[in-house]
Formats: C-alpha cells, structure tokens, sequence
C-alpha cells in the first residue's frame, strides 16, 4: 500500500491539501473522541460538598462482628458495615438516592448494542493501601473469583454473572466482560453496583489460595484504612490520604461498633450518644430516638422477605396449589405485623418487593385477597379452596419449623393460631437454633417453616431464580412449576422494560394462584443519627449493603 | 498438708478431665454446626456438599471424635487453647483481653455480698423477728427471686432514660482508665453481688442464731461482757465457716449469672464472650469457656477448703 502511494503520489495543492485535512479531521474527530485511550478521564461524580468540614470522628454502630473477613463469601452486614468503607467497586449507587448507578473506580463504562459486551474504562493512579498500583488484572482477577470461585470458596453473588463469558484485559485501564447472553442493562449495572463486589488485589487472592475468610487486613483502594480491630467490639479505620477522589473522605476517623441488631444494647447505646450513627435499630428505641432532638430518625426498605414455605414433597396435600393458596390467604398480614410491631420494622408485600417499579403497586396489591385488612373474603375463599382440594375438613400434626429468632416466635404463634382457626390445619411448632433451621430446609425437613431469606438485587430475576427457580437455592418448598420458569428464563432476557414490566405482573398472577412461598412480610430498617452527622439520608435506600462507604459523610460540629 | 494438696490437686485434674470430655460431647451432638454463620444464609443456601466437605475439615470438624478431643488437649497444653473457627483468633487472646473485666466484676460481687450480707444476716440475727431482721428478710428474698439480668435490664434502662447514662461500651482495662473501668464493671457487680449477698445474709443469720444459743456465749453474757464484743469476737468466728463454703459454692452462681448479667449491662466480659460463641456456634470457644469456668470453680473450692484449716485451728489437713 505504502509502495502504491509512492509511485503514483498525486500532486495536490496546498489549499487542497488543507481542505482535505479539515474534512478528515472534522470526520475523524467524533471517532476519536470514543476512543478511550485519548478520553477525558471524568472525575467521581462524589464531588467534595463546599459546606462541608474535614475531621472528626464518625462513630457507626451496626450489626455483631463478622465471621470472617470475605467480603465476597458473606452475606452479611456484619462484613459489608465494617469493610466496605476500605474498598471501592466498579460502579457504585450514588448515596444521595441509594438508588442511581455512577461510576466509581470504573469513570465510564459501555454497553454493546446487543448486550453482549460491557466495557469499563478504569481510573488511572488509583492505589491500593499497601502502595500498588489498581490496574484491570485486579478486576479481572475479582470478577473471575466471583463468576467461577475456586474450590471451597461460596460467593452468593456468583449467579448474577452466570452469563459472564470471558472477562478480557484489553489494556491496564480498560477491561471487557464479554458476555454468553445478554441480560437487562438494570440487573447487569446493578450486580456490579453491588456493595459486595469490592475490588481486591490480585495478588492478594494469589498469596491466600483465593480464600480471604482468615485474613483480616487486605489492602483495598478505598477512602479509609485499617488501624486496628477489637474483636466483637469495634473496628477503627483512619481517612486514606492518597484517596483517588481528592478532597473525600472528610471524617479523619471512622469508629465501627460491633452491636447486635434489634438489641437493647444498640438502642441504649445511642439513645446515650455513645455512638453517632445507629443501624437496624429496634423499633422502640427507633420511636424513642425519633422524639428525641437533635436526632433524626429514617426507616427504608430492606432486601429481605419474610417468608413460609409449605414443603410440597414431603406432603402430598402442600403439593396442591390450591391447599398452599389457601394457607396464603388464611394469614391476616396485617395482624402479623402488628404482633411484631415492637421487635421488628415490617411492610405488607406480594411475591415481588412491593417497593419495585415492576411489581404490583402498594394500593393495587391491598386490593386483592390475602393483603386486604379485611379478611374475611380471603377466609371464605380459602376455605373453598380446601374444599375443592378435598382437605375441607382441614390437615392435622403438620411439622412447623421455626427459626429460633423473636419475630418468627411470635409470627409462629399467631400464624398456628390463624391457621387453625381460618381453615383447620393443626400444626405442631419445633423452634430450632438457626444453622438447625438451614440444614433442616435444605434436607426438606419441614411440613411448614418460616424464616427470611435476603436477595442482592432489587431486580425481580435475581429472585426469581433464587427463591422460586427450579433448583433455586431457596427453593425450599421444591416448588416447580414450568410455565412460570419458562416466563421467569424470558423476564431474565428481555431488555425492553416495558415488556418485562407486563411479563412481571404476569408472573406475580401465576405466583398468587401457585404460591413458591408465603409472603408474611418485608423487613424495613431503621437508622438514626445525631443531626452532626451531614451528607447521608438512607431514606431512598434499597437495603443496607450497596451504600456505606462513608467517603461523603461529614461531622458538623 | 502436702499429701491433702497432692490428693485435691489430682482430683481436680480427674475433675475437669471428666468436665472437659462432658462439654466436648455435649458440644458435638447438639444440633447445629458454625457454617450459617461463617458463610451467611445466602452462602449456605448455595453450598454444596463438596463444599461443606472441604470447610467442615478445614475447621478440624471431619475428624473422629477422639482425635478432635486429643487435638483440643493439645491446644490446652500449649497454652494457646485453639482458634475461633470465625475471625482465626486464638482463644487465649480471648480469655486475656476480656477475663480481667469479668474477673473483676467477679471479684467486687464477692465484695459487695460480703459487705452486704454479712452486717444484714449480723442485725438480722441480733435482733431476731424484729424490724430490722424483717425488712432484711424481704430484701434478702426478693433479691434471690429477682433474676439478675432482669434488674440488670431495669437498672440500665433507669439510667438511660433518666440520666441519659451508659456505661463505655467497649473494654476499658482498670490500668488505661480507672473511672470508665469502674463504670463499666460496678453496674454488673452490684446486681450479681447483691443477689449472692441475701445468700450470705440468710446463712449467717441462721448460723449466728445457732451459736449465740451456744454455753459459751450464755457464760460471756452471764459475765457481764459487751453484746457487740460477744457477737463479734466470740459467736461470728465460730458461725462463719459454712458462709465461707457457701461463698464457695456461690462463686459458680456469679460466673454462671455473669453471662446474663454481662449480656444485659453490654458489658463486653467473657460472659458476653461466650454468648456470641453459642449464637455463632464457635464451639472451640465454647469448650474453652466453659472449661475456664469449671476450672475456676474448682480452684476456689480447693481454697475455701484450705482456708477451713487458717480460719480454724481444730481442722487441720
């Protein structure tokens, strides 16, 4: 090619020649600026509050201590409350809503038009606490951990990449996840929004095996650093001075107390100011705090629902629907909340988060039978059900098995009482410790049992799969039922919102008339700080996982 | 002396041998294994059993019994008791950052149902069925009825909502800062103290009884001496030594009610320590507490029973 230009160079004249380099340019420019190798590299969107003052201490109190130090392996606020502020992730929930996905240690990312292809565009000089460099080996390294663990290792996260094929290191700042299929562009940016998935030295997951449980200082890139850990008492962190986003975090020190949450101790502790910031307190603690000046007082949704499997099974007469939609419209969800109105915050919701776009809407929902207060309709309707399943005559000796936590000892009591009295089943309680509780529902145990089970993404796919998928790993009542998994497959690909939205509500139908599990309720959270405390409201929040890196909070004095 | 030494200190051994193989069993056969709370309800729910394989022997639990239970000799032995299965620390780290708390919370409930019970069951005894012996009484009984963690529960919660009071809420050892230390230990003192001090009360009320009936007191009466020199110096002397065993046997109620106690106030101690080693099904912790515990006991028993011999030159060993 090279040879051809030189023997037929044509002569051309400098205006030509002029005019010829303007119109390239003038096309080339708009490629140029999509190549990321000369983009602008664009700073956090966290920009430093002008009102806000550096120093002081932030004293957080939330949860027991960890079980170990894995941020990926847990599932768990007890890791996410005390590590997460030492880590970043690639893109972040901005804590001004909770909810919006910015970038973070990614600046820019890009989708493929078919949704086959996500490629992060990384921070260049960003360091981790020991001195290295973050480069994409550190990402791809993190990512492949959490899409593939090693051997021994159990990520909950690891499903929502199931769909990541091969994760390419194209440059030391730019990384592709090349995907098998695509998924909604929602459920994607909110898997690598997750809290959970913070980014780790490679090297560090090289010198530990992949197993990060006993090692209990590995060096992150985040706003603040580790000082020193007292067990089940507290974690102290100090400002990281090299942080990438100048100018954040503001706080010189963060002081994180092991507490249990809903405990006594944690509310007194508070409500004595011996702590600045209290998460998952309990409500009448909550109630005392939000009279209290000075302080205010939020209560925000939780990923969690409240649930009750019926085990289909094990018993012949669970594996009816419409036995288990009987069992579902016998339980007065708002009397069920109110007996556990001083233990735990509690909402009424269906088979999707009831705060989620896509499910059905609050008013709606307390339309239909089983969520109105009124339950009679409900009562009437179930015992028709039990009739036409043959079971009018009620059940008898069903097993129940009950987390050995308060609120599902007090729900036990109410729902055996309810159940007898709305359709005669008879039921025979079994409180049994936690890990007992596990083991049980995972063996199929259990005639009935009740516990919470928590989802990382709000998105209804993550917990369709989860809680109601064929082999979801909460499925513990065995249910299957294949036109609604043939739907939920669909929902997981559709990327129109529109479509999924209409496909979802579909789905909530089946699930109603064949219920996986019972709803009894979803789990709220709730927070108070002393009105020093600036820059954070969780209000908006999804959960307590995605938002509690620290880095924008500030201490007034 | 020697011999009687020899012989307790080998019947301890035997003791807490026989303690040691009781909890490791118990500890084994109770429903339940740590892997909820190592790898969180999302974490199990996705294990698999390759995977519960792998960590359960990485946590030592796929051994056979009998070579778990020589492994945990082995870790008594070397001093350093094994390792939490959850964050690596060893157990010994444990007992010395948090058992000077509960020791001394231990050690001023001693005090305080001494300084308490004792003068109680004294008047009580002086002046039988009278006011005095009356309102004793009563109090005595309700603070033996009263479980510890409840008034615990009350008196923090007083506090809080009156003062607007709470202890420090992490360990201040009584050499880094005497005062917060004290605030953080009288709480749990006072309420375990003053329930074993209606204990003493009640047992040097009836012992005193007793010896002031005695000949010997009657002839030092009978001699003109003075009613406090005789209940002091002639009858307590001779009536203290079954509150001393009851002393004894109490210090087992103080560790035991600690853990409560402990729980209620927030008190960071060993007894909270091993609450949490339940909850989470630590059970390295676990045993090693308990076994801490039992030793204790037995020790303090071994005491009481050497001290008979200096309180009573009649007994010797």
């Amino acid at each position: 090619m090279s040879e051809q230009r030189r023997s037929h160079r044509p002569a051309v004249s400098r205006r030509t020649f002029l005019r010829t380099i303007g119109i390239g340019a003038a096309v080339v420019a708009p490629g140029l600026s999509a190549v990321p190798a000369r983009a602008q590299e664009t700073p956090s969107p966290i920009r430093p509050d002008p009102a806000a003052k550096r120093g002081g201490t932030l004293r957080y109190a939330v949860h027991n201590a960890p079980a170990h130090f894995d941020v990926h392996q847990s599932g768990t606020v007890a890791n996410i409350g005390p590590q997460s502020p030492m880590y970043d992730t690639l893109l972040r929930r901005d804590p001004k809503d909770g909810q919006t996905i910015i970038p973070d240690l990614a600046w820019k990312y890009e989708i493929s038009p078919d949704g086959k292809k996500y490629t992060f565009y990384l921070r260049k000089g960003v360091k981790f606490h020991d001195g290295a460099d973050f480069t994409a080996d550190d990402v791809r390294a993190t990512y492949e951990r959490i899409a593939r663990p090693p051997k021994g290792v159990v990520i909950p996260r690891t499903p929502l990449f199931a769909t990541v094929g091969d994760i390419v290191v194209v440059n030391p700042h730019q990384v592709e996840f090349r995907m098998t299929e695509p998924r909604p562009r929602a459920y994607m940016l909110g898997a690598f929004a997750s809290g959970w998935n913070i980014i780790v030295r490679k090297k560090t997951l090289e010198e530990n095996g992949g197993n990060l449980r006993q090692v209990m200082n590995y060096p992150g890139t985040g706003p603040f650093k580790h000082v020193q850990r007292k067990d089940k008492e507290v974690w102290i962190m100090e400002r990281n001075p090299n942080y990438w986003n100048k100018g954040l975090p503001y706080v010189d020190k963060l002081e994180v107390y092991h507490m249990f949450p809903f405990s006594p101790e944690l509310g007194s502790s508070f409500l004595a100011g011996k702590v600045d910031y209290a998460r998952l307190l309990d409500p009448v603690s909550w109630r005392k705090a939000k009279e209290m000046s000075g302080v205010t007082a939020a209560a925000f949704n939780q990923s969690v629902i409240q649930a009750f499997w019926c085990n289909e099974k094990k018993n012949k007469a669970l594996a009816d629907p419409r036995v288990r939609r009987a069992i579902h419209l016998a339980m007065d969800r708002h009397a069920l909340i109110e007996v556990v109105k001083d233990t735990a915050p509690m909402q009424i919701g269906g088979f999707v988060y009831p705060f989620h776009e896509m499910s059905t809407p609050k008013a709606e929902l307390e339309k239909k039978l089983g969520y109105q207060k009124d339950v009679k309709p409900a009562v009437q309707e179930a015992r028709k059900l039990m009739a036409e399943a043959g079971y009018g005559q009620g059940l008898k000796g069903l097993d129940f098995v009950v987390r050995d936590i308060q609120t599902f000892k007090l729900w036990a009591v109410a729902i055996q009482a309810m159940l007898k009295e709305h359709i005669n089943v008879e039921t025979n309680l079994r409180v049994v410790q936690t890990s007992v509780w596990f083991d049980e529902a995972a063996a199929g145990n259990f005639d009935l049992a009740i516990s919470a089970i928590v989802s990382t993404l709000m998105d209804p796919s993550d917990i369709f799969s989860a809680w109601y998928g064929k082999n979801g790993p909460q499925n513990y009542g065995s249910w299957v039922n294949e036109p609604f998994h043939d739907l939920a497959a669909q929902i997981e690909k559709e990327l129109d919102t529109k479509k999924r939205t209409a496909m979802v509500r579909r789905a909530e139908d089946m699930l109603e008339k064949d219920p996986p599990l019972i709803p009894v309720a979803y789990e709220q959270i709730y927070d108070a700080w002393y009105n020093k405390v600036r820059g954070q409201n969780p209000s908006t929040y999804f959960g307590i996982y995605d938002v509690v890196r620290w880095d924008q909070v500030w201490m007034a004095t | 002396m020697r011999k009687y030494l020899a012989r307790r200190a080998i019947f301890a051994l035997g003791t807490l041998l026989g303690v040691s193989m009781i909890i490791f069993v118990v500890l084994r056969v109770l429903p339940g294994d740590p892997l909820v709370a190592i790898l969180g309800v999302e974490g199990h729910a996705r294990m698999q059993p390759a995977d519960r394989v792998r960590i359960m022997a990485d946590l030592g639990l796929s051994d056979p019994l009998p070579v778990q239970y020589v492994h945990w000799l082995g870790d008594i032995a070397s001093g350093q008791l094994g390792k939490s299965f959850f964050r690596g620390d060893t157990v010994r780290d444990l007992i010395l950052h948090r058992g000077p708390l509960s020791a001394e919370i231990a050690l001023l409930a001693l005090i305080i149902s001494w300084l308490v019970g004792l003068p109680a069951g004294i008047a009580s005894a002086v002046r039988p069925n009278g006011w005095l012996d009356a309102v004793a009484r009563v109090v005595s009984i309700v603070f033996i009825a009263v479980p510890g963690f409840w008034l615990g529960l009350l008196i923090v919660l007083a506090l809080l909502f009156w003062f607007g009071y709470k202890a420090p809420i992490i360990i201040v050892h009584v050499w880094e800062n005497p005062w917060q230390n004290l605030q953080q230990v009288i709480g749990p003192a006072i309420v375990l103290g003053l329930a074993q001090g209606a204990y003493i009360s009640r047992m040097s009320r009836s012992c005193l009884l007793e010896v002031i009936r005695e000949d010997y007191v009657r002839t030092a009466r009978a001699k003109g001496a003075n009613e406090k020199a005789i209940v002091l110096r002639h009858a307590l002397p001779n009536a203290i030594l079954p509150v001393i065993t009851i002393s004894g046997v109490l210090l087992g109620f103080v560790l035991g009610g600690s853990v409560a106690v402990e729980q209620a106030f927030g008190v960071p101690g060993l007894g909270r320590a091993l609450v949490t080693a339940i909850i989470e099904r630590d059970i390295i912790v676990v045993q090693n507490l308990v076994l801490l515990y039992a030793a204790i006991f037995v020790l303090v028993n071994v005491l009481v029973d050497l001290s008979y011999a200096w309180l009573d030159p009649r007994i010797r060993y």
